[in-house]
Parts: C-alpha cells; structure tokens; sequence
C-alpha cells in the first residue's frame, strides 16, 4: 500500500449548498500534496471529512487503509491536523495545552513530557511554554498550532493553510519546517490558495474550485498543460472592469479572459494574432489602453485556464461567501 | 470502557481548568450568588438578619441556585470552544463521542457542586448558619447538579453561538431563580404561579435541600424522584442533541 490517504467520490452537502462534489483524489505516502483553490472552493470541507470531523454526504475516505466513516478513531490516531486558524484553548499555557493534547492521544506521562519538550525546542517556544496562549503572537500561535499536531507524532500531517495571514518570515519558516517534516518521512497534505507555495512546496498538485477537482498534477506538468498558451496582461480604462472582460472573451483565438489585481488577463495560443483585435476592440468601445505586457504561462495560468478566473477574484460572490462562512464555522447549525 | 473514560475525565479536567481561570465563571458562579444571598438577608432592616430565614430559606435557597448558575455555565463551555474552534481540537482527536459528551456532563456537575458548596461555606462564616444533615444535603447538591447540567447541555446543543447560549440560558434561569423557592417559599404565591413553579427543577432542588437539613420525609423523597427524572429527561435529550454536534 503506497497510499496514505484515499478519497473516493467524497462529497457534501449544506442543505442545498454542494461544497464538495464527488472529489477523488490520493496522497502518495511521503509526498507533499497540496489542494489549491480559493476561498470556498471546498478545500476545508474535504479535509474536516478526511479527519473524520465532518460527516460526508456520500463517498468515503481512507487514511493509511482505514476508512473514517468506519475506525474514525483509528484515523484521528494517525493524522496530525493543523486548522487554519488557532484553536488552542487561550486561557491555558503552551504546556498545559500540549499536556492536554498528549492526553487525548493516550500517552502516558513520560512519553507526554518528552515530546512536549521536543516540540517546544522544535519551535523555539520552549522559554514561553508556560505563558497564557492567547497572549501570544500570530506566528507563535501557528507555531503552536503546528507543534500540537505533532505530540503524538502522526505519520500524516493535513494542514489547513499553513501560512495564511503570517508575515513573509514566520510564512518562509513554517515552509521550511514543513519540507523538514516531509524529509523525516512524513506525509503531507495541505491546502493553499497561494499559486507559489503550492509551486514551491508540493510534490503533487490538486485543484479544486467550487467543490470540484478540476486537475490533479505535479506543479510543471500543471503549467505544462497551458503549453502554447500566452498571457497578455492589459490595463483598460473607459467601462466597467467585467465588462472588457466579457468583450474579450468573445474575441476569436482567445482562450480566456479574466480580471487579475486591477488588470485583465488574456490567455490565448495565438498571441500576435489576438493583439491587433484587442487593440481595435478598445478603440471601437472607446476606451483607454493604460498599458499592455505579455507574460510566461504560470501556475496561476493553469489555474484560469481549468477554472475560467482568478485564484485571487477580487469580490467573492454571495454563495463564495456563505460558502467560506459555513466551512470555516464547521457547517450549518 | 476504562478508554472512554479516562478521555471522558480529561476533558473535564481541561473544561474546569480553563474554567477557574475565567473571570465570567467566577463572576456569575460565585459572586453573583454571594451578593444575591448578602441583599436578602437584610430584608427585615433594622430588625437584623433572621436566624430561621436564613437557615429555612436563604441558604438552602441560594445555594441550590449557585449549583444550578454553576452547571449550566459550565456547560455552556460547550458553545465558546466551538466558537473559538478549540472544540474541533477535541473532535479531531482519537476520543469517542461519548467521552466527549460524558466528560463535558463532569465537568458541568463537578463545577456547580464547588461553586454550591464555596457558597454554602461563605454562607456559613459570614452568618454562622450551618445546614443540618450535611451529608445528604450533599447528595442531593450532586443529584441537582447533575439536573442542571443536562439543561446546560441542551442549551449549549441549540446555541449556535455565546450570545445566543446567554440569552437562552438567562431566559430559563432567572424566572426559575424568582419562582422556584430561593428568597421565599412558593407557598405564598397565588397558585398558578405555584404551578409555573412545580414545573422548575430549582423548585424541588431548594425544597429538597431545605426540608432535608432539618429532617428526612417524604416531600425530600418526592423531590428527589422528580430531581432524577429530570435529570433523566435532560441528559437523555441533551446528549442526543449534542451527540449530533460530535458527529455532524
């Protein structure tokens, strides 16, 4: 069994509200897989599944050959999860908090007060460990966070957005402490929805949008996929933002557009042969070329070219919104 | 079986743990039934505190109210971990749901008997009233808080968030603290009142603990009776309600 984790069909519903729809995908043991997709693509849902958190509507999940809706123990035994955000229980100590995860994950108390120390050195919190936890810092918090999930020293890690609203250094630190836990042997699955880190960081890449797995790859062969396709980034003035966008993307030869921080970006085989057309679309509409560049195909372009816009789409829409609401609070209540 | 159980009392460790160090918990379990006890016991003014009301009414009174203020609040932990997430730390973890349920069922009876008995103490050194048949009286703090605890848990099941489990809980408390015997019998209600009253477990928690401090008759056995069915009731709908939370 080369599998750590094995997702058939999992798929759940919200009431009405499809959050992720029939996702099949598998983590290779000692591999780095990364979900990638926007907020409220499904990502949360599909791992709070996989923990045995979160009943699946149908389909299943296996971790290490047991399957959650059956051993949910047996999982919960062999995963560490770090949640997007930190769920530490504020008014204790860092100690007091691992003490009490070590006791969940029945070791005994000697086991607890060695590995309690190793992750404290591991994440240089060992000099905090008995200050209250809601005092402390952002960074120290997911450093925390990370640490907990460790104490009982699982063979897979599923982190929720691991370097989601840190700063650039404690964000490079985390990454390098992943790749180090990775290098130990472990297997990691992990959600994003930054296009350099699921680049930089996974082996294997799963994208997911709107509760679907649209593409699943090794980051290059992801990028490989737009092969022949070029981006055009170009900044317009004269109508409404959404409204270039729906002109261009009826224009012949172009692949896609989409509206990327403030620029439209155009994604098409044929970049020389598109260009004039834009241009005269513009002046024919009356408006304002600011300015225009064309760019090498990234992840991100991979990205538009399966899902049809931005990991980055400057306004969620209503449904995006409950969506991230409802997964981040664990569901409807 | 022993697994579940020593999840069960881990938990409840945590829950109290957490508990002792916020100041909500204090202010609500302990101070707010220690003012309520100190207010009434100057009722006759100039005529100064009145041994037999306090040892008949207030005391017993006041302290079946701190066990019920007690268990319901820390019940209500329930709510505020979920809403800070930390209660997905529990789910995550290889524990069964009914150590989860069992253990926050604990820790609700065990706070609300501290904070009964520390009241019951106050009560006793600030007046020098002390309960006869300490014992019992007791048992049947430990029977009520138990009963408490099964509300608390239905509210924390249908919260949604702590606003919400405040406002459900003060809804339910504070007509039950007015009505339910603990500044006067409910003897001199008008009776529809009194039957408003029969329907409050704090009736038969007060009425138990003051008619058993004196002596052991059938009233404390009829109480007792109604304590555990209600008792029962709540923690049978409370966990079913709960149970739905653990495994959504």
């Amino acid at each position: 069994m080369d599998s750590a984790i094995e997702v058939k069909e999992l798929t759940k519903y919200y009431g009405k509200l499809l959050a992720v729809d029939h996702v099949n995908f598998g983590v290779k043991k000692g591999e780095i897989f990364g979900l990638l997709g926007p907020n409220g693509a499904g990502k949360t849902t599909t791992i709070r599944m996989i923990c045995g958190m979160l009943q699946p509507t149908s389909g299943n999940a296996l971790v290490d050959g047991y399957d959650v809706s059956k051993q949910p123990e047996e999982v919960k035994r062999r995963i560490g999860l770090v949640p997007d955000i930190s769920n530490l229980f504020g008014e204790l100590s860092a100690r007091v908090n691992l003490e009490f995860m070590g006791k969940l994950y029945g070791l005994d108390k000697k086991t607890r007060r060695e590995r309690i120390d190793n992750v404290l050195e591991l994440f240089q919190l060992k000099d905090r460990q008995g200050d209250i936890v809601k005092y402390y810092s952002k960074g120290m918090h997911r450093r925390l966070t990370i640490a907990a999930a460790l104490i009982h020293e699982p063979d897979i890690l599923i982190m929720d957005e691991p370097t989601t609203g840190l700063d650039a250094q404690t964000a490079r630190m985390v990454r390098e402490k992943i790749i180090e836990l990775n290098r130990e042997g472990r297997t990691v699955l992990l959600t994003t929805h930054q296009i350099d880190e699921a680049d930089r960081l996974c082996n294997r890449v799963g994208i997911i949008d709107l509760g679907r797995l649209v593409a699943l790859n090794t980051p290059e062969e992801l990028k490989d996929s737009t092969k022949g396709v070029r981006a055009l980034e170009i900044r317009v003035y004269g109508w409404d933002q959404q409204h270039w966008v729906s002109l261009f993307r009826q224009t012949e030869g172009v692949d896609n557009a989409v509206l990327a921080e403030g620029k439209i970006r155009i994604l098409s085989q044929n970049l020389s042969g598109i260009i004039p057309l834009v241009v005269n679309l513009v002046e024919e509409h009356k408006g304002r070329i600011e300015s225009i560049s064309i760019s090498q195909p990234s992840l991100e372009d991979a990205f538009i070219s399966l899902t049809g816009k931005t990991i980055r789409e400057e306004l969620p829409s209503k449904t995006d919104y409950m969506r991230t609401r409802m997964t981040k609070s664990g569901g409807l209540r | 079986m022993m697994k579940t159980f020593r999840d069960s009392v881990w938990i409840s460790e945590n829950d109290l743990r957490q508990s002792f160090k916020s100041v909500r918990h204090v202010v609500w379990s302990l101070l707010f039934p220690i003012f309520m006890m100190l207010t009434f016991s100057f009722r006759y003014g100039e005529q100064g505190i009145d041994p037999q009301y306090m040892t008949q009414i207030l005391i017993p009174g006041i302290v079946a109210m701190t066990s019920m203020f007690g268990s319901i609040n820390e019940t209500m932990s329930i709510v505020w971990d979920r809403s800070m997430g930390c209660f997905d730390r529990i789910l995550a973890a290889p524990v069964s749901s009914s150590a989860i349920i069992i253990g926050k069922t604990l820790s609700g009876t065990v706070m609300g008997f501290i904070s009964a008995v520390v009241v019951l103490g106050v009560g006793g050194l600030l007046f020098n009233v002390w309960l006869g048949n300490i014992g019992l009286v007791l048992l049947l703090l430990v029977l009520s808080c138990f009963s408490f605890t099964g509300i608390g848990t239905i509210i924390s099941g249908l919260a949604s968030e702590p606003r919400e489990a405040m406002m459900l809980s003060n809804v339910l408390r504070f007509p039950m603290m007015m009505l339910g015997g603990v500044f006067f019998p409910i003897e001199v209600m008008p009776v529809p009142l009194q039957w408003v009253a029969r329907a409050f477990p704090l009736t038969y928690a007060t009425e138990a603990i003051r008619t058993v401090s004196t002596e052991l008759t059938t009233v404390v056995l009829i109480d007792v009776a109604v304590l555990v069915v209600y008792t029962l009731a709540t923690i049978l709908i409370g966990s079913k309600i709960l149970l739905k939370i653990v495994t959504r």
